[in-house]
C-alpha cells in the first residue's frame, strides 16, 4: 500500500510543469531589489553624476573600489559640480556586492544593477574600469566631456533634481 | 620636553569638573584644560599659538570662583567646610580666561552643552554642504565638532544659505571658498600675529564679512600655506592638494625639508597614484610639531617644492659617456668601470658634495675618497663657512629659539633671512614680539630689517630693535668693531641674558665670511654667552645638510683648494657646480674625469663621463643634521623613479667594486658606522633618533580643531649635536672689500627663496613667484651707467654675461650692484666679483 503512496507522488511531478530553468538559455526574472553589477548614472541631461567624493570607497568593507577625482571645468565637463571620477574603477572580485556604495553615495551616481554574468579568464579583467561602469548616453546626447557655456554649472555639488 | 611647567613657574589650582589641578599660573584655561586634565574644550577661533579673541564663542563653560568676604578678603565656607563657589549667571568664554587660584570650571553640564549645540547651530545657518568633495572632508573641525556637539538635525533651508564665490583665487597658492568660511579670523591673526605681513584682512560687515587679500600679488608671503592648515573649515585649500585626494585614504610618512638649514619637520601624506604607475606619490607636505625647529609651522617652499621628486627631467637611467654621446647601463656593470677610473687615478681622487645630500651619503663618499688615498672633500657651495665654530660656539644641547623673549637679543648680520631660512626669520620674529631686541645689519634693505625696526603695515607694533646699514662688503668689520662703532648696540646685545647671532655671507667672499663669523663668535665668546643655553652662533649654510657636510669632513676651502689644484678624477654629489659658478669651467676642464651623482642632467653631469641617478628625500630613508646641529631623520614615502638608489649605496657598490670593504646594506647601518666613527655622532642611531616627547601646545591628535592639521610628531624629534672644542677669542684680519676699477661695479651675489634652480623649477605653480632675473643697483651706480628704474641692462662679468631688468632704489647701498643666483638660465657669479653694466635695448634671445 504504501508503495502505492510513494509512486503516487512521483507520478503527480512527472505530470506538472518542471521547475529547472535551461540557464543560460533561460533566465529568471529578478527582484527590483537584486544587488548586481554597478552602474555609474546619468543626469537627464547626460551629465555624470558621480563627483569623485571616494565616500563609495570608503564605505566599502572589501576595498574594491578606487577613486582618482579631478576638478572640471567649462571647457570640459563631466558633471554639474567642481569634481568628477576621473579613475573609477572596482574590482568585481573582490566586491561582495553588499550595496554599501550606494548607500554612502551622495548623489546617487552608483547603484547596483541586475547584471549577475560575471565571469573572468583573467583576473585583470575583473577590473571594471569607469568606461565599462558608465551608462551609455541617451539617444542622440552629446557624450562627456562636454564644452559648456560659462556661468552655468556653478554649485560644488548639483540639485539632484536640476543639476544646472 | 616642551612643557609650559619649567623650574621656576608658580603652580596654582584650579578646578575642573570637580577635580582639582595644578597649573602654571598665567597660562590659557583651553591650553591648561587640556594639558593637565586632559578636557578638550572645543575652540574655533582660539589656537593655542595666537592670542584669544574670543570670536565663534564655541568654548563656552561655566566658570566660577572660590567666593571671598568682601571686607576681609577671607575665603567664605559652607556649613560642611567646603569653600563657598560663585559662579558667574551665564556661561564665559574659556579661551579668553587665564588660569588663577580658586578657579572653578564646569565643561559637563547641561547649560555648557546646550551652549554648544547653539554655537554649531548658529554656523551652520549658513555652511553649505559641500563636505563630499571638500578638501579638508574627513580632518574637518567643523565638520567633526558638529558630529561632537550638533544637534544632528537642521532647522535651515538651503535656499536661504548666502550663496558666494566659492573658487577664490588669493593669490596662486591658496584659493578661498567664501561660503565655508565661519570668520574666525585665525588666517588673519596668524599672517599678522605670528609672520608680521599683514596680508590678509576682513571686508564689509555682518553676513557679508568676507576675507580679502590687500598685497600685489595676491597673498603675497612665504607661509601662506599655514593658514590652510588652521582653517577651521574648508575656505582656505591649496591649489596643490586640490581634490588630490580624501584625507582618509592618505598615508602619513615623517620628513624632513631638504631645502635649507632650519630643518622643518614634515608630514608626506602619499597615497597611490593610477597615473605615477600605481605607486606611491606625495600628494601633498604638511607641517609636523618639533617645538625646537618649526613648532608647528613650514614655509610654501617646504609645502609646495615637492614636485622635483617627481620631474620628467629626474634622471632616471645610468649615463655612461661614449665619445660625445651617453650610453645607458646597468649599475652592476657600472660600479666596476667607475671603481677602475677610481683606482687609476692613484690617489689624485676628490670629491665635492653639495647641501642636499644626507649624513649617509656623506659619509660613505668621505671614506670611498679616503679609502682611495685621497684627502680632498669640498663642500658645495664655497660661499658660506664656518661650520666649523658654530659646532663649537653655536646654541647648546637643549637650546630652542622659541623660549627667546624679554631680555634676549638676537643678531642678524649679512644675511636676507626672508630669502635664505625662512623659517629662521619667523621664529626670530615672533621672540622679537615675546620681547627680544632684535638687531639686523645688512648692506641693503631686507624684510627682516623692516620687521626689526617698525613695520608701517602693521599699527600698533611695538618692537625692540635696529638696523645697521653698512657699506656693501663690509660685515666683517661691522662686527669686528660693533664695541667701538656701534657701542650702545653692542652693549644691549652682550648684556642680554640669552644672545642669538645669525651671520650670514651676503656680499662677502669665502674670506670674508670667515672673517665674519670668527668675529661673531669673539663677540659671544667676550660676552660670555658662548655654551650657554639658548645662546649661541648660527650661519645659515645653504641645503638641508650643511652642518653634516662640516661632521663628515666636507669644507667649502677645501672646495677652493680642488678648483685650485684639480684632480684627475672628481666624484660630484648633488652639486650642480656648473650651474652655480661661471668660472668654474675653467678649472673642471683640467679634471680627467667627472663622476656626477645627481637628479638631473644638469650642465655638470654633461661635461661627465659617469651620471649616476640617486635618490631625493622622498624616495629613501637618511639624515640632515640643520643649522642648529640637530639630527633628524626622514622616511621612504614615495615610489622610486627609474633606477635610481640612494647616493650612500651607489657609493658603497663602488667601494665594494674597489676593494674597500663591504657595501652597508642600509641607511641605519651606515648611521651605525657613523656614531662608531665620527665623534660628533657618538651614540646617535637610528632608534635615538625615532625618540618622540610630550610637546606643548598638545596639537596633533583626533582634536584638529585646536591647534590646526600640524600632524603629530610621531617620527622623532631628532637629536641635537651637543658644542665640542674649546673656540677662542682669535683676532681677526678682515680681509679688504673689493674694489671696482674705473667703469666697472662690485656684483654682489644675493639669495632669492624662489628661483630658478632644477630643483625648485619643477613646480610650476609658485613658478609666476619666481622674480625675472634683476640687477638691483642705487640711484647714484644708476645715473653714472645712464640706467633708469625698468631698462635692459647686459651684465659683464668673469666667465659670462646675462641680460635682465635694471632694478633702481634706495635699498641698495651706493659702489655694489646687488644681483640675485640662479635667476638665469645661464650661471652667474657665485661670490662677490668685479663686473660692468651696460645698458641695452633689447632683452636676451630666450634660447630655444
Amino acid at each position: 500500500m504504501n508503495i502505492i503512496k510513494g509512486f503516487m507522488t512521483t507520478f503527480k511531478h512527472v505530470l506538472e510543469e518542471p521547475v529547472t530553468l535551461q540557464y543560460p538559455e533561460q533566465v529568471k526574472d529578478f527582484e527590483k531589489r537584486y544587488k548586481g553589477r554597478h552602474h555609474l548614472r546619468r543626469y537627464d541631461n547626460g551629465l555624470e553624476k558621480c563627483i569623485g567624493c571616494s565616500l563609495c570607497a570608503a564605505a566599502c568593507p572589501a576595498d574594491a573600489i578606487w577613486v582618482e577625482a579631478a576638478e572640471n571645468s567649462d571647457e570640459e565637463r563631466y558633471s554639474p559640480g567642481e569634481r568628477y571620477a576621473k579613475t573609477y574603477e572596482i574590482n568585481m572580485l573582490r566586491c561582495i556586492f553588499c550595496g554599501y556604495c550606494e548607500d554612502a553615495c551622495p548623489t546617487q551616481a552608483i547603484q547596483l544593477g541586475h547584471e549577475h554574468q560575471l565571469s573572468f579568464t583573467d583576473r585583470r579583467d575583473a577590473i571594471y574600469i569607469k568606461d565599462m561602469l558608465i551608462d551609455a548616453p541617451a539617444d542622440g546626447q552629446e557624450a562627456t566631456p562636454r564644452q559648456v557655456e560659462a556661468g552655468v554649472y556653478t554649485q560644488s555639488i548639483p540639485n539632484m533634481e536640476d543639476p544646472s | 620636553m616642551v612643557t609650559p611647567v619649567k623650574e621656576d613657574t608658580e603652580l596654582v589650582t584650579i578646578n575642573i569638573d570637580g577635580k582639582d589641578y595644578q597649573v602654571p599660573k598665567g597660562g590659557n584655561l583651553v591650553d591648561m584644560a587640556k594639558w593637565v586634565a586632559g578636557n578638550d574644550i572645543p575652540v574655533f577661533c582660539y589656537h593655542p599659538k595666537m592670542d584669544p579673541v574670543g570670536m565663534c564663542r564655541m568654548c563656552l563653560i561655566e566658570l566660577g570662583g572660590v567666593a571671598r568676604d568682601r571686607a576681609t578678603g577671607d575665603i567664605q565656607y559652607n556649613d560642611d567646610g567646603t569653600p563657598q563657589i560663585r559662579w558667574f549667571p551665564k556661561l564665559q568664554t574659556a579661551c579668553t580666561q587665564t588660569v588663577n587660584d580658586g578657579m572653578y570650571i564646569k565643561t559637563n553640564t547641561e547649560q555648557v552643552k546646550e551652549g554648544r549645540e547653539s554655537v554649531i547651530e548658529f554656523l551652520l545657518t549658513s555652511h553649505p554642504l559641500d563636505c563630499p568633495i571638500c578638501d579638508k572632508g574627513g580632518e574637518c573641525p567643523l565638520q567633526n565638532l558638529t558630529m561632537a556637539h550638533g544637534n544632528g538635525v537642521s532647522r535651515m533651508y538651503f535656499d536661504d544659505k548666502m550663496h558666494l564665490n566659492k573658487h577664490y583665487p588669493l593669490g596662486d597658492l591658496i584659493y578661498l571658498d567664501r561660503e565655508r568660511c565661519i570668520q574666525c579670523a585665525r588666517c588673519i591673526r596668524f599672517q599678522d600675529e605670528i609672520v608680521g605681513d599683514d596680508v590678509l584682512a576682513f571686508h564689509e560687515r555682518g553676513r557679508r564679512l568676507q576675507i580679502i587679500t590687500n598685497s600685489d600679488p595676491g597673498f603675497d608671503t612665504y607661509f601662506s600655506g599655514n593658514t590652510t592648515d588652521i582653517c577651521p573649515v574648508g575656505a582656505l585649500t591649496t591649489g596643490d592638494f586640490r581634490f588630490g585626494a580624501r584625507p582618509w585614504e592618505l598615508t602619513e610618512v615623517p620628513s624632513i625639508s631638504p631645502w635649507d638649514a632650519a630643518g622643518e619637520n614634515i608630514s608626506l601624506s602619499t597615497r597611490l597614484d593610477r597615473d605615477f604607475g600605481g605607486k606611491a606619490m606625495i600628494k601633498r607636505v604638511m607641517p609636523r610639531q618639533n617645538e625646537y625647529v618649526n613648532e608647528i609651522w613650514i614655509s610654501d617652499k617646504t609645502r609646495f617644492g615637492h614636485h622635483f621628486t617627481r620631474s620628467d627631467n629626474r634622471l632616471s637611467k645610468i649615463q655612461i659617456r661614449k665619445g660625445s654621446n651617453f650610453s645607458e647601463s646597468t649599475w652592476d656593470s657600472t660600479f666596476k668601470a667607475v671603481a677602475k677610473t677610481l683606482k687609476e687615478a692613484n690617489g689624485s681622487v676628490a670629491a665635492i658634495a653639495g647641501g642636499s645630500a644626507t649624513n649617509e651619503d656623506l659619509y660613505e663618499l668621505a671614506q670611498l675618497v679616503t679609502g682611495l688615498g685621497g684627502d680632498k672633500l669640498g663642500a658645495w657651495s664655497p660661499t658660506h663657512t664656518g661650520a666649523d665654530l658654530v659646532a663649537q660656539v653655536g646654541l647648546p644641547e637643549g637650546s630652542n629659539l622659541g623660549e627667546l623673549g624679554a631680555g634676549d637679543a638676537i643678531l642678524v648680520i649679512a644675511s636676507d633671512l626672508e630669502e635664505e631660512v625662512p623659517m629662521w626669520r619667523l621664529r626670530l620674529k615672533t621672540a622679537q614680539d615675546r620681547g627680544a631686541y632684535l638687531v639686523v645689519a645688512n648692506g641693503r634693505n631686507t624684510r627682516l630689517e623692516e620687521l626689526a625696526t617698525e613695520d608701517p603695515n602693521i599699527k600698533g607694533r611695538v618692537v625692540d630693535g635696529a638696523a645697521i646699514r653698512y657699506e656693501a662688503g663690509s660685515a666683517a668689520a661691522v662686527m669686528a668693531n660693533l664695541k667701538k662703532s656701534n657701542k650702545d648696540i653692542a652693549k644691549k646685545l652682550a648684556d642680554a641674558n640669552h644672545l642669538v647671532i645669525v651671520a650670514g655671507a651676503e656680499g662677502l667672499t669665502l674670506e670674508g665670511h670667515r672673517a665674519l663669523v670668527q668675529s661673531a663668535a669673539n663677540f659671544l665668546i667676550d660676552s660670555g654667552h658662548a655654551g650657554k643655553v639658548n645662546s649661541g652662533l648660527l650661519v645659515p649654510l645653504p641645503g638641508a645638510n650643511g652642518m653634516g657636510l662640516h661632521y663628515m669632513g666636507f669644507s667649502p676651502e677645501t672646495t677652493q683648494d680642488i678648483a685650485a689644484n684639480p684632480p684627475k678624477v672628481l666624484i660630484v654629489l648633488n652639486a650642480e657646480i656648473l650651474d652655480d659658478d661661471p668660472t668654474a669651467k675653467t678649472w673642471l676642464s683640467q679634471v680627467d674625469t667627472v663622476i656626477t651623482l645627481g637628479y638631473f642632467m644638469d650642465a655638470i653631469a654633461r661635461e661627465s663621463k659617469f651620471v649616476l641617478p640617486v635618490q631625493t628625500f622622498a624616495e629613501r630613508d637618511g639624515s640632515f643634521t640643520n643649522g642648529e646641529r640637530r639630527v633628524q631623520r626622514f622616511y621612504t614615502a614615495q615610489g622610486p623613479m627609474g633606477d635610481a638608489i640612494p647616493a650612500w649605496k651607489a657609493v658603497g657598490n663602488i667601494a665594494q667594486a674597489a676593494d674597500l670593504g663591504r657595501a652597508k646594506l642600509s641607511a641605519a647601518a651606515v648611521m651605525v658606522a657613523i656614531a662608531k666613527n665620527v665623534a660628533a655622532f657618538e651614540g646617535i642611531t637610528y632608534k635615538v633618533l625615532a625618540r618622540t616627547e610630550r610637546q606643548f601646545p598638545d596639537v596633533g591628535g583626533d582634536d584638529k580643531y585646536y591647534g590646526g592639521n600640524a600632524y603629530q610628531n610621531t617620527g622623532g624629534i631628532g637629536k641635537q649635536i651637543a658644542l665640542s672644542g674649546t673656540a677662542k677669542s682669535e683676532k681677526v684680519t678682515v680681509p679688504d672689500a673689493l674694489k671696482a676699477g674705473k667703469g666697472e661695479i662690485v656684483l654682489l651675489p644675493t639669495t632669492r627663496l624662489y628661483d630658478r634652480s632644477h630643483m625648485f623649477i619643477p613646480t610650476v605653480m609658485v613658478r609666476s613667484r619666481v622674480s625675472l632675473p634683476f640687477v638691483h643697483l642705487n640711484p647714484k651706480d644708476a645715473k653714472a651707467l645712464k640706467l633708469a628704474d625698468g631698462d635692459y641692462a647686459e651684465v659683464n662679468y668673469d666667465g659670462g654675461s646675462v641680460r635682465v631688468r635694471a632694478v633702481v632704489s634706495d635699498d641698495v647701498s651706493v659702489g655694489a650692484a646687488v644681483f640675485p643666483r640662479k635667476l638665469t638660465e645661464k650661471a652667474t657669479p657665485l661670490v662677490p666679483t668685479v663686473g660692468t653694466i651696460t645698458k641695452v635695448t633689447e632683452p636676451a634671445q630666450i634660447e630655444g
